[in-house]
């Protein structure tokens, strides 16, 4: 009786660690995910409008001392 | 008669700072950090040109014969005093977009203390500076980025060259997102890195992915084992 209880807990405790390491993992790739952002078709109007505004000439390349 | 508070205080603020050049004395206080280096050239360039020698024994006559060892050293020349004219680099792989509202965040700091390297890593890219005025437009107009600024956009002009932005064409670095200013540096130097080693890459969608954001079996290995991802991954 002892044994199967034993077996169950270590079942339980094990299943735990391994939730909370894939869950850990997970949490660190959404993380990184937001950090790193590909860009896509969502983003395209975001980017489309930075094209725009250096083919219109509104932004420069920086240079020493010159901001946009 | 009372003086005038504003003359007073001018010309003290002349008399406290009479090496300071007018025209940095008139920058806008942002350039102040953006550049580090020009302040170091400054101090620089205020060292001493006359070499102290130590003391050289007194001749039988009395005459001390230091006097003549006096060395002098040239004026430094200063580099880059005359700004020189901006060549755009020839083959550009990247289009480098910073966009920073202004949010007290400390990876805005880390930022600002660290552009000017990494605009000297990228020199073969070319990089917009968006001022404050018109991150805040540019963020206003496109909500979600509210809250990620600092953001480091990068545009691969190979893949807007061939089917423009309707697919894959660059990443962006929120590093607004990031609290610690560890984390920030790491960011940013994960970034240099990434961007410098991948500059020929041809599947850069690909290096992004498994490379910055680990996706896949073996990013899950590298993240439990790398103190970088682990890192950045909060």
């Amino acid at each position: 009786m002892l044994d199967r209880f034993g077996e169950a807990i270590s079942v339980v405790l094990g299943a735990l660690a391994l939730a909370y390491l894939v869950y850990e993992i997970d949490r660190r790739k959404r993380k990184l995910r937001d950090l790193f952002h590909v860009l896509g078709s969502e983003d395209a109007d975001i980017s489309a409008e930075l094209v725009d505004m250096v083919e219109s000439g509104e932004l420069q390349p920086y240079t020493r001392g010159a901001g946009a | 008669m009372p003086k005038s508070l504003s003359g007073s205080r001018s010309s003290r603020r002349l008399r406290a700072r009479p090496g300071a050049s007018p025209k940095r004395a008139a920058a806008p206080a942002t350039e102040d950090s953006v550049r580090p280096d020009v302040r170091d050239e400054m101090m620089m360039s205020d060292a001493p040109t006359v070499l102290d020698e130590p003391p050289a024994p007194v001749s039988a006559s009395g005459e001390c014969a230091s006097a003549a060892m006096v060395i002098e050293l040239p004026a430094r020349v200063r580099k880059g005093g005359r700004p020189q004219k901006y060549k755009p680099p020839a083959y550009p792989r990247f289009r480098i977009f910073i966009i920073d509202s202004g949010w007290n965040s400390v990876a805005r700091r880390v930022l600002r203390h660290n552009f000017a390297l990494i605009r000297r890593l990228r020199k073969e890219d070319l990089i917009y500076l968006l001022s404050r005025r018109k991150s805040v437009e540019f963020i206003d107009r496109h909500r979600s980025l509210i809250g990620r600024d600092p953001i480091i956009a990068v545009h691969d002009l190979e893949a807007i060259g061939t089917h423009g932005t309707t697919g894959f064409h660059g990443f962006h670095l929120h590093l607004g997102i990031l609290r610690t200013p560890r984390q920030s540096l790491m960011a940013l130097q994960t970034f240099a890195r990434f961007v410098t080693t991948h500059r020929h890459s041809v599947n850069l969608e690909a290096k992004i992915r498994t490379g910055l954001r680990r996706e896949g079996m073996l990013g899950a290995v590298e993240i439990l084992l790398h103190s970088a991802p682990r890192a950045l991954g909060g």
